[in-house]
């Protein structure tokens, strides 16, 4: 218990009062130099940095379309399989097997695919039938962001369909079977019995993939060591990263970790809000 | 015509109706199914037929899909890196070590502490609970930079130390454990106890042998996230010699002179631990995805 206490202060606490504090000086990796006590001043800077802002702009774009994406089509494909019993499994595994495979992994793979002479090109090409075109999937700016957002879509939609698979496996079958007495079709039974009561489940998953996306770093991170340009996809962790690392301005860095974590503090007490008031009994 | 058989006429058209006007419907589900199916599927097909192809068959339009022959060539090629040092086989042991040390440490630690905030009360108990489940709420990405400083006035970079240390037990570990013990009944406990039974023992032969099920979920967690962890050993790491798999996969598909099929059977190689979990624990990783939709159930 108490190594575990000491533990816990020494990683995360510490760590999380260093930043507030760090965020107040400019300071320099690696320098020797005592750091400068500056205030609020790296916020004002960051407040005034069109590359935060962009950085900003990054996060939002990619985490708004992904988080649409992955809510709206895990939802559809559940509510297609859950009652699909003989298929639902393998289905199910199916839509799974993305996750097995880690992050970089992925993007290497989808870094293959995105290349001009790769799959990407070839399925599009085949399904609009234009032969020869190339649609810049790592170059052109809106491509870029398409590109990585289709990662992570891969990478995550078999997960929170299984998610909401148990959301809608555990609703009382005596419920489906009173909607259809009373003469509800599959689409009435769907949309009035099973969405209200999978409404808690759907807030999970939304602040939770939420969550997920704010944190996304590892397919940007490939795709510009690749080559691909970092402007469209310099999303606030990746951001974090180089700040600190290649720009060597902790100060700076810390005021960003500053502001994503206040930010995922809110969606955590959303979350942790919502989670608690919502409890469904199915009476 | 007899009642019965119009009835029954009646019921087959209606049947037919049905299904008629269902049909529509059925294709439309099918075919997002179908989509989803290869879109999903696909990639991982593509990685594995790729990696057994020489790069310019990999390349080629329209995309082969079944290599000519096994071309082993890629996964030496792979092994032995670009630059011939083998170090891939170097980033691989790095991995399991640091992703087999993590995980478990975390599944003992946080089943003993879990077991300490479920089942005895102590003064304060409230208070670590609620800070342990603070931490669970803060992304690692916030606290890289600062954890980053500690660890590097320990002198902690490019070692295994650096690598393993900050991770040793998760937050989320913790509550899961405690969330599982707050359920084990304090019968078996303390029928232990009055057979004389020590506290460390009740906690091996007890609490560890009856809690496999949550351990399993979370040793599954914690090695997968270690796995596939880069953002971390990006930011200890600078040595060759203590690169992780990602960080190794991340150089080697950037690399000018790397061949497409070779970088294919370096991603199968890195996939294949995880590969083979799944297949052999395919519940516990379901079960870690349900246990977030049944954490308030």
């Amino acid at each position: 218990m108490l190594p575990a206490l000491v533990f816990f202060g020494l990683f995360s606490f510490y760590p999380i009062v260093n930043a507030f504090y760090t965020s107040l000086f400019k300071q320099k990796l690696l320098s020797l130099a005592p750091p400068e006590y500056i205030g609020f001043g790296n916020y004002i800077y960051l407040l005034h940095s069109s590359t935060f802002w962009n950085s900003v702009r990054a996060t939002a774009i990619f985490t708004v379309c992904t988080f649409v994406l992955l809510v709206g089509v895990s939802l559809l494909l559940a509510a297609f399989i859950a009652s699909r019993k003989r298929i639902q499994s393998v289905l199910q595994m199916a839509y799974f097997s993305p996750a097995v495979v880690s992050s970089v992994v992925a993007a290497a793979v989808w870094m293959l695919i995105f290349d001009p002479r790769g799959l990407g090109n070839q399925a599009i090409n085949a399904v609009l039938r234009t032969p020869g075109v190339d649609h810049k999937w790592l170059a052109s700016a809106t491509m870029l962001q398409i590109s990585t957002i289709l990662v992570y879509f891969w990478k995550y939609v078999g997960y929170f369909t299984i998610i909401f698979i148990a959301g809608l496996t555990s609703i009382p079958t005596t419920l489906h079977e009173a909607a259809r007495i009373d003469g509800a079709g599959a689409w009435k039974d769907f949309w009035y019995v099973s969405f209200p009561l999978l409404k808690p489940t759907l807030v999970l998953v939304s602040v939770m993939s939420m969550i997920q996306c704010l944190r996304t770093f590892s397919t940007q991170y490939v795709f510009t060591q690749a080559g691909a340009p970092r402007g469209p996809i310099d999303v606030i962790a990746f951001g974090i990263y180089n700040t600190a690392i290649r720009d060597h301005q902790i100060g700076r860095a810390s005021a960003m970790s500053v502001i994503l974590f206040c930010l995922m503090l809110v969606l955590s007490w959303m979350q942790f809000r919502v989670s608690r008031s919502d409890d469904v009994s199915y009476l | 015509m007899s009642p019965t058989s119009s009835g029954r006429g009646r019921n087959v058209r209606r049947v037919l109706g049905r299904a008629a006007r269902a049909l529509p419907a059925r294709i439309l589900i099918w075919t997002v199914l179908g989509v989803m199916a290869v879109y999903v599927l696909a990639p991982l097909v593509f990685m594995l037929t790729a990696a057994f192809m020489p790069a310019r068959d990999v390349m080629s339009m329209p995309y082969p899909w079944i290599p000519r022959s096994l071309y082993w060539q890629n996964f030496w090629q792979a092994i032995r890196g670009n630059d011939g040092k083998f170090m891939y086989a170097r980033s691989i042991l790095n991995s399991l070590v640091v992703a087999a040390a993590i995980t478990a440490s975390t599944a003992l630690l946080a089943t003993l502490t879990g077991y300490g905030l479920a089942k005895f009360p102590f003064r304060g108990r409230r208070v670590v609970l609620l800070l342990i489940i603070g931490t669970m709420m803060v992304p690692f990405q916030a606290i890289m930079i600062p954890l980053y400083m500690v660890v590097t006035k320990m002198g902690m970079q490019n070692s295994y130390a650096g690598l393993i240390v900050p991770f040793l037990i998760n937050a989320f570990g913790v509550f899961l454990m405690r969330q599982y013990l707050l359920t084990f009944p304090d019968e078996l406990i303390d029928a232990a106890r009055i057979d004389g039974a020590g506290e460390l023992q009740i906690f091996w032969r007890v609490i560890i042998p009856n809690s496999w099920p949550a351990i399993a979920t979370l040793s599954i967690l914690t090695f997968r996230s270690q796995w596939d962890n880069l953002i971390w050993p990006l930011l200890v790491v600078q040595s060759e010699e203590m690169k992780t798999i990602p960080l190794y996969i991340t150089r080697f598909a950037s690399e000018k002179y790397t061949d497409e099929g070779a970088m294919m059977a370096a991603a199968v190689i890195a996939s294949l631990p995880m590969v083979i979990l799944f297949f052999a624990l395919a519940k516990y990783f379901v079960g870690g995805a349900k246990l977030f939709a049944a954490r308030k159930g």
